[in-house]
């Protein structure tokens, strides 16, 4: 009895720095964020008026928030779906396949995700100009200069621009991913299967996918949170929000709410809802990808 | 169990005991050892004269230390300090940027003030603060916020604004600069027979200036007064709708690239158009020159400045002046110090550090006569008849998901771009002025 209570104070004392550290680091300040969600303030100064709910309700009133909202979930589902479609692809191609240069390949598309995002906007600023850009001149061999495309200038098209970049910079890093967990299916199964007679694209979903199935599941999660970080990002370091509002994000608008119109309470209500909302999408994702697992 | 008791006591005791000891900062009487906290953004001036005006007033204040925070992203390296309850004893840091640090100020009730500094003497010298000063740089809603006749911020550097443009092109060309918006419109048409826009802007935010003195053009001093205050029904009168106009046609004559390139990170790539020719002018302050300093040009280039076209012959013509502010937040420890500090910049001492080490002109009597080349075309344009305009919209109290800018500035790219139509982007600023004007600080 006595050796057990030990042992339990033992685990205890083990374990208490680390809870500490995530209650104080983690658990508190994303309590601050919902409590400061409560208040009128501007976040410089001590003045700070509790409003309850206020600045929800103003919150979905908002037409610059459902912009912002709009755009994220349309970044989140097209840079989820592409980039994941062509990582696989990608993944599948370099490690099942016998191709010359694949270490190359495999350098080459990882080398973006190396790149900070400040240099990658640089580089895509250049790509994107209306006048010299490397984009343009193309399509001017075919269209003519007249009426350059303004990549980052134009409404209704600036956050596909965007897209294109952040795909760009993520496919290297979840094709790495793939690679890995690739490794790891045996060269048993495909050896069975083409003695059977499937092909190579019926291997990779009959074999492949299956197989991988609990990477691709964590993945996904990552695609959302990651999606919603990175876009604050190169939206910052992009466009900062403009043409007129058109490519703001989530956090774009919060960054801009909280510490330029002096509306903190108002920035932390857009945090806390953004908080629940990739919660819930990262839950909704998980229940619904969920098979039963298949072990090799 | 009792030795337990006994020794947590001690210690909660002795934790109540440190927290009384910490030493508060408290002002200290005249000829001790003081020092005085200052913060300043580095612009384009440089921080060299920063540096040198703090030593020269160490110097005439024995036992004062300055210690001197100056730094491109100021804010950044002040804030953990202030969210702790430190502040710095004075500020010098403009309204209009994108940190919003004074509207925060402003708008929570928090900022000193400043009326006194005006009365006192400049360290010295026999004259007032308030005696040097060139009218109207005190009594404009930027320095008097809340509009009760006191001054809570004091103007520090100006800068005209204008249209910049090449001058040697219109010479060559043989085109005069226009004096009125018809006149614009006329050159517009011929240089875009030679392939040359009229008109391009670096981005959206370059904006307020323009459109502030185009109102003062269409107004007059009262009504833009009441116009800045988003009085009701100022943006449906045809003094409102001439400025709405002027600003929609001009985005008709806007090289067309210009709203690619209207963002923080290429809006060079705009002012660059003006150096090669592509478009004619551009709304601009004079540190344009100096951020344009390394860029390629157009053979034989030579800036022009000019104050905003006027709305008919013979009419008021306008520019804007941009200056800087410096100001004390509530919770600074050194008030009296800092006030005299402030009075100390206005010195002829301090204004001649500014001038020589930064080029920057303080808004003092008789300092714009001291200047000499380039710097001089700019600082007279006001003495060949251009009015002076120097007010910003009335400091609201936060509304949440409205900015100025956003309302009334960013929709320019997209009235370029033909996204939105002059009557959406009047519908728009009519809402949230009303927001705004049931905000307003009284």
């Amino acid at each position: 009895m006595k050796q057990r209570k030990g042992r339990g104070r033992f685990i205890f004392l083990c374990l208490a720095p680390a809870a500490i550290l995530f209650i104080i680091f983690m658990i508190i300040p994303t309590i601050d964020v919902f409590r400061m969600s409560l208040f009128k303030w501007g976040g410089y100064t001590a003045d700070k008026t509790f409003v309850g709910l206020q600045n929800f309700v103003k919150l979905f009133k908002s037409d610059k928030f459902y912009q912002a909202f709009q755009n994220s979930v349309l970044l989140i589902v097209l840079v989820t779906i592409i980039t994941f479609s062509l990582s696989l692809v990608f993944a599948a191609i370099l490690s099942r396949e016998k191709i010359k240069g694949q270490g190359f390949f495999r350098v080459i598309f990882y080398i973006p995700n190396i790149l900070s995002v400040v240099v990658i906007s640089a580089i895509f600023s250049a790509i994107y100009d209306p006048t010299q850009g490397l984009l343009n001149s193309i399509l001017n061999l075919f269209r003519g200069g007249e009426n350059p495309i303004l990549w980052l200038g134009d409404r209704k098209i600036v956050i596909y621009s965007i897209i294109i970049a952040m795909v760009w910079q993520a496919i290297g890093y979840y094709m790495v991913m793939y690679m890995a967990s690739m490794a790891n299916v045996p060269e048993s199964l495909y050896e069975s299967a083409s003695l059977e007679g499937a092909g190579r694209i019926k291997q990779f979903f009959s074999i492949t996918l299956p197989l991988i199935w609990t990477n691709i599941r964590t993945t996904l999660t990552f695609f959302i949170i990651s999606t919603i970080n990175m876009s604050f990002l190169f939206v910052r370091a992009m466009t900062n929000g403009g043409p007129d509002n058109a490519s703001s994000v989530f956090l774009s608008y919060m960054y801009q709410e909280a510490y330029t119109n002096s509306s903190y309470g108002y920035g932390m209500a857009i945090g806390a809802v953004v908080f629940i909302f990739s919660f819930a999408l990262a839950g909704v994702l998980n229940a619904v990808t969920k098979r039963d697992e298949i072990e090799f | 169990m009792k030795a337990k008791k006994v020794i947590s006591l001690t210690m909660a005791a002795a934790m109540a005991m440190t927290l009384g000891i910490i030493p508060e900062k408290v002002a200290h009487a005249e000829g001790e050892e003081q020092t005085l906290n200052v913060a300043v953004v580095e612009t384009a001036y440089g921080a060299q004269m920063w540096h040198d005006v703090c030593d020269a007033f160490e110097k005439a204040n024995p036992g004062v230390t300055i210690n001197l925070t100056i730094d491109k992203k100021m804010e950044d390296i002040i804030m953990p300090a202030m969210k702790a309850g430190d502040y710095p004893d004075v500020i010098m840091r403009a309204v209009g940027a994108a940190t919003a640090l004074p509207e925060t100020f402003i708008k929570d009730n928090n900022v000193v003030d400043l009326t006194d500094v005006l009365s006192m003497t400049v360290p010295g010298e026999e004259v007032t603060v308030g005696e040097k000063i060139l009218p109207g740089f005190v009594d404009n809603s930027i320095t008097n916020p809340y509009g009760d006749g006191q001054t809570y911020l004091m103007p520090m550097f100006y800068a005209p604004c204008g249209l910049f443009y090449n001058a040697a092109l219109l010479e060559e060309k043989g085109w005069e600069v226009p004096e009125t918006w018809d006149q614009m419109w006329e050159l517009g048409d011929k240089a875009k027979e030679e392939g040359i826009s009229l008109f391009t802007y670096p981005h959206a935010g370059y904006f307020d200036a323009f459109f502030y003195a185009m109102l003062h053009e269409s107004m007059g001093t009262e009504m833009f007064q009441k116009a800045l205050r988003y009085e009701e029904g100022i943006w449906d009168t045809p003094e409102a709708t001439k400025v709405f106009d002027i600003i929609t046609k001009l985005t008709t004559y806007t090289e067309p690239t210009t709203p690619g390139n209207a963002n923080d990170n290429d809006f060079q790539k705009n002012q660059q158009l003006i150096l090669d020719n592509k478009a004619l002018f551009m709304p601009n302050g004079n540190w344009v020159i100096g951020e344009m300093a390394e860029a390629p040009r157009a053979e034989g280039f030579e800036w022009g400045f000019t104050a905003l076209p006027a709305l008919e012959e013979g009419g008021e013509r306008a520019s804007y002046t941009f200056f800087e502010q410096t100001w004390m937040p509530k919770g600074a420890v050194n008030q009296d110090l800092g006030k005299q500090f402030i009075a100390y910049l206005y010195s002829d001492e301090a204004a001649d550090i500014f001038a020589t080490v930064g080029n920057a002109v303080q808004p003092i009597k008789g300092m714009s006569d001291k200047l000499d080349g380039d710097a001089k075309l700019y600082y007279s344009v006001y003495d060949t008849g251009a009015v002076a305009v120097m007010d910003a919209f009335a400091t609201t109290d936060p509304v949440e998901g409205i900015t100025v800018r956003t309302t009334f500035f960013d929709p320019v790219d997209s009235l370029v771009t033909g996204d939105k139509t002059e009557e959406e982007w009047v519908e728009q600023i009519k809402k949230d002025s009303d927001e705004l004007r049931a905000a307003l600080k009284e």
